[in-house]
């Protein structure tokens, strides 16, 4: 049995982790005291806090080599609380934090408060929601027990759902309701999930949970409720109905939200049951068919991307088909012949390839949505000249197609030569071919995309808005963070592996 | 002589320093201008590093490594030349053009490449400075953005990926095999006999190099991307970048272990493509075109060298693969480079300048005392006295008769000014490279000690040069007195096939299209949600 030791006490520097929750909590509760016109003055105090309180608990973390742990109340589990933030958690939470900055930089454009006008819906909502979906990310990410990654997990959910129908037309309110229902009918099946496991084992901490835990039918129904919830949260294909409406719909800011943060979260989840809860538990059919759904996530995705017509709606599919490379770790981590090294690099590599795509689906859904304010349309076909206009943007954009297709030294790179390394050293090539064939698709539909605003304009280019500069900015700066990604590799990608338990051995076999 | 270290690393940093100066826009505005002072560095590195100590950057767990060894030195240093003169070349041609500015940033960023794919030992670096090199040159393919750019543009970058994939997949493998933590190719090219799986990675490295060199029957992009590109970016693409697959091959491929199976499919592909492309190019009509396909023919020669040193376990082949790699650097270089001075040339100073051209035109046949002469003496040895060197014979007598195909083919792209003469800043770089290309293989050549290499002035050594070239033209002269017309054959021939496939794949996209239309209506959904989840209950419970 791994991880004997019970890690039960609150460490040096354990309140950091109630911090980084308890900061945005704090920016809501003051938006709606003090009104929406100082909601963003609000979270531009309190989101770059959030960074800095993150990179600290990240320093702390890759320093010491070991997780920081808070218990709540000082009340032990199984009936306290306990905040963890291990290895994964503090990488996932340094980038979502970056990101979720740049994306509150480009939106201030879009729902700035102007000095001494009148409190207007779509800024208070859209600052007070990023702000929940920023504590409800850590929450997610430092959650010591499953119930509270349900309440995270809800509190994501419905801090998402205001961000698809932010402009309040009737297409985009039926996104949101789709979205809204789907993502409930995954939370009952989580919840449910819950409830049996608590049934069976008397707690739902992780780290006791991955100590009792058995191999019986009660538990292996409960965990396959729970994961389909999260699959349908994260709209892994077949199950991806809701997402491309609500993301090619909402205004850009709100689409790299939703695109680059949201999805991760129940990702997320689904990465610590597995990994961490329920160890070993995963069988290799089981894991052989989630790699199934991602590989034909990929495909398929890739493929409805390069037949659509919006740019925002290929940029939305492009996500299905990314997150369809995300589920492969779960094949090549759980094969038939377990080894330590594969299982840690099918994670790395897993982690890897959700942060570089944050970065580089958050710059493209922001330069989409810049070419949308140019030009009134996003129409791929009628793109040309915009490449002269906005040269930046689509430099951000290209960027983040390097990021996506694969090509060194980007995040992607350095993840496909982890995902392609444990196929080979675990013998499974047929993910190495969805690999391939998944980059060259997605490096057709850049292409195109590319050659269209290149090529000379069909009529005279007309500009409806001038674009700021800082948006600008703020994309090329999340492009070159996925493309800098690569150079992790260099330095902490170690710190993924802090705090976890050894791989599990054939023990619980 | 100079430390090392310095000069790889300004080498490799001083192009890269021009790319990101470009960053500024007023850089950007002059960095036409000063494109050819870009390879002096790494020319330079070429004449004074005395040694192969390499030169490692990054910290020691992951690094990036950088030596210059023979073969990557031979190549950089022709390399280097061609990229300066086509660079001095590329100022004059580019003024008064659209989009001067991405022109230089694609120009530095493949020449970074380039340079960094024949200075790189580790194969993280190898693949990270090839992609650079693809993308640059993709950049410069659709410089002119018309409709045939840009298709050129995407057949190159698609088979270049899907190449560069094939060759990852290939390093992946090899990482595994090489012991302990390390990347270096020469480690990986060590292990690689003994590797378990030897084959699969031999046919991997084969087939992403045989792609980027152009080996039938993925040589379709030669024809559309050198046509469509530039003249001095045609000439640094055939030139210099499309070595860096022959290079790769030298490296990665166990040339001291004899694979007879492996190297006879390696030489007769190399050969099929040799004949395949002088045969095809005899039926185009552009001078670029019929260049590309002169390409074709020229990589499948030199991929046939690599093939026959597989077949013998003889590591001799990799030098004399690469001395005729040199030769054809500097030569297609200057053909391609000549294309624009004889379009800027009226009729009356045609024939001064047309006399170079077909010098070294017919040079690549293996005209006597030409560099192709030395080249054709230098791979005699590896060719071996069987069939290969029959056909190698028969691709001379070709290449003869496609080279004055080509000369042929330029009198007609004459200015229609009698009076006209190519401006000197496009006349001297021009002049610079075809001087370069009788020149520097003779030095090579006279590196090499005495009495490993025939005497090139031995009369039979220039008789059996001079057949082969005397047959080829007596061909062309009954060629073009007799045959009344060529058939037409389409640029990149077979790729018409692909064209066709792009037609049908929209149905099927269309097909799938609708499928994925169906998964998103709610009911099916619903259906898809209860159907995996007793399928993923079922597979958990099946331990």
């Amino acid at each position: 049995m791994p991880a004997t030791t019970v890690l039960d006490a609150t460490t040096a520097d354990g309140a950091l982790l109630v911090l980084a929750i308890v900061l945005p909590v704090v920016g809501i509760l003051l938006s709606f005291v003090l009104g929406g016109r100082y909601a963003e003055r609000i979270a531009g105090v309190l989101l770059p806090a959030g960074f800095i309180v993150a990179c600290i608990i990240f320093l702390k973390v890759w320093q010491g080599g070991e997780p920081l742990i808070y218990i709540v109340g000082g009340w032990q589990p199984p009936l306290g609380i306990t905040l963890r933030a291990d290895g994964l958690s503090v990488a996932m939470m340094v980038a979502m934090a970056i990101v979720i900055c740049l994306i509150g930089v480009f939106a201030h454009a879009n729902f700035g408060s102007r000095a001494a006008s009148v409190e207007t819906r779509a800024p208070l909502v859209f600052w007070v929601m990023l702000m929940a979906i920023s504590g409800a990310m850590n929450m997610i990410f430092l959650g010591g027990d499953l119930f509270t990654l349900y309440v995270a997990l809800e509190l994501l959910t419905f801090a998402a759902v205001p961000l698809v129908c932010l402009d309040g037309r009737v297409e985009t309110l039926q996104a949101a309701l789709r979205y809204l229902l789907f993502a409930l009918l995954g939370s009952i099946l989580y919840l449910v999930g819950t409830a049996l496991l608590y049934g069976s084992y008397g707690t739902l901490d992780i780290v006791l949970m991955s100590q009792r835990v058995r191999l019986e039918p009660a538990t292996l129904a409960a965990a396959t409720l729970m994961t389909l919830g999260l699959f349908a949260k994260t709209a892994l294909f077949p199950l991806h109905l809701w997402l491309p409406p609500a993301h090619a719909g909402a205004p850009a800011a709100a689409s790299a939200v939703l695109s680059a943060v949201v999805v991760k979260g129940s990702f997320f989840l689904i990465v610590r049951l597995w990994f961490d809860a329920l160890p070993g538990l995963l069988s290799v059919a089981a894991s052989q068919l989630i790699g199934v759904l991602g590989a034909s996530a990929i495909i398929c995705g890739n493929i409805v991307a390069l037949r659509q017509k919006r740019l925002k709606l290929l940029i939305a599919y492009s996500t299905v088909a990314q997150i369809g490379y995300l589920f492969l770790m779960f094949p090549l981590a759980f094969s038939a012949d377990p080894s330590p090294h594969h299982y840690g690099d099918a994670l790395t590599a897993g982690m890897l390839q959700t942060i570089s795509h944050a970065t580089a689906k958050a710059a493209m859904f922001m330069a989409a949505g810049l070419i949308y304010a140019a030009l009134g349309h996003d129409r791929i076909s009628e793109l040309g000249g915009i490449a002269r206009a906005l040269p930046m943007t689509m430099f951000a954009f290209g960027l983040g197609g390097l990021c996506l297709i694969g090509l060194p030294p980007t995040g992607g790179f350095l993840a496909k030569w982890l995902l392609l390394e444990a196929t080979i050293a675990t013998a499974q090539w047929w993910w190495a071919i969805v690999i391939i064939a998944g980059g060259l698709l997605t490096s057709a539909y850049i292409y195109i995309v590319l050659s269209r605003t290149m090529g000379p304009p069909n009529a005279p280019l007309t500009l409806y808005a001038a674009v700021p500069k800082y948006q600008e900015v703020a994309a090329l700066g999340l492009a070159c963070l996925s493309v800098l990604l690569g150079l992790v590799a260099l330095g902490p990608i170690d710190v993924l592996q802090v705090g976890r338990p050894e791989a599990p051995m054939a023990g619980l076999r | 002589m100079m430390e090392t270290y310095p000069l790889l690393a300004g080498a490799l940093l001083f192009p890269l320093g021009m790319l990101l100066a470009c960053l500024w826009p007023g850089a950007l505005l002059r960095m036409p201008s000063y494109l050819a002072f870009a390879p002096i560095p790494a020319f330079a590195a070429v004449l004074f590093v005395a040694d192969v100590s390499p030169l490692v950057v990054g910290p020691p767990r992951l690094h990036l490594t950088f030596t210059l060894d023979l073969p990557g030195a031979l190549l950089l240093g022709v390399a280097a030349l061609l990229w300066i003169t086509a660079g001095a070349y590329a100022s004059p041609y580019l003024q008064g053009r659209p989009n001067r500015g991405r022109f230089a940033v694609c120009w530095l960023a493949a020449l970074t490449g380039c340079i960094g794919v024949f200075l790189a030992a580790d194969m993280v670096g190898f693949y990270l400075f090839l992609a650079m090199l693809t993308l640059g040159a993709c950049g410069l393919i659709i410089q002119h953005e018309t409709a045939d750019a840009w298709r050129a543009g995407a057949l190159y970058i698609g088979l270049g990926l899907l190449a560069e994939t094939l060759l990852l997949i290939a390093f992946v493998l090899l990482a595994a095999d090489i012991p302990g933590n390390g990347l270096l190719i020469a480690d990986a090219a060590a292990a690689l006999p003994t590797s378990p799986h030897r084959d699969l990675i031999i046919s991997l490295l084969i087939a992403g190099f045989g792609m980027k060199a152009g080996l039938v029957p993925f040589h379709v992009w030669m024809p559309r991307a050198y046509a469509a590109a530039p003249t001095p970016a045609a000439a640094v693409l055939s030139g210099a970048a499309v070595k860096a697959s022959i290079l790769g091959m030298i490296r990665f491929l166990p040339l001291d272990t004899a694979l007879p199976h492996t190297g006879t499919l390696l030489a007769a592909a190399g050969l099929f493509a040799a004949l395949y492309g002088v045969v095809i190019g005899m039926t185009q009509r552009r001078p670029k075109v019929v260049l590309a396909y002169s390409s074709v023919s020229q990589m499948g020669f030199i991929v046939a060298v690599i093939g026959m040193g597989m077949i013998a376990g003889d590591g001799r082949a990799a030098l004399a693969a690469i001395f005729y790699s040199a030769n054809h650097v500097l030569v297609k270089g200057a053909l391609f480079l000549s294309i624009g001075v004889i379009a800027a040339t009226g009729r009356r100073y045609l024939w001064p300048m047309l006399l170079p051209v077909a010098i070294i035109a017919v040079g690549l046949g293996g005209l006597p005392l030409t560099g192709g002469a030395l080249a054709k003496i230098v791979v005699d040895g590896p060719l071996g006295d069987g069939a290969a060197n029959t056909v190698a014979t028969l691709s001379a007598v070709g290449t003869t008769l496609l080279m004055l195909q080509f000369v042929r083919g330029l009198i007609t792209t004459v200015s229609t000014d009698q009076e006209a003469t190519a401006a000197p800043s496009l006349f001297w770089p021009w002049l610079s490279t075809a001087a370069a290309s009788l020149v520097v293989p003779w030095a090579l050549f006279l590196a090499v000690p005495e009495g490993m290499l025939p005497n090139p002035l031995a009369p039979e050594l220039l008789w059996k040069a001079l057949f082969p070239v005397l047959l080829g033209a007596i061909l062309a002269a009954v060629v073009w007195r007799w045959v009344r017309r060529l058939p037409h054959i389409p640029e990149g021939d077979i790729v018409v096939v692909l064209d066709s496939c792009v037609k049908i794949a929209p149905a099927w996209g269309k097909t799938i299209e609708q499928a994925e239309g169906m998964l998103r209506r709610w009911h099916v959904a619903g259906i898809s949600l209860l159907a995996l989840t007793l399928a993923l209950g079922a597979a958990l419970l099946a331990q």
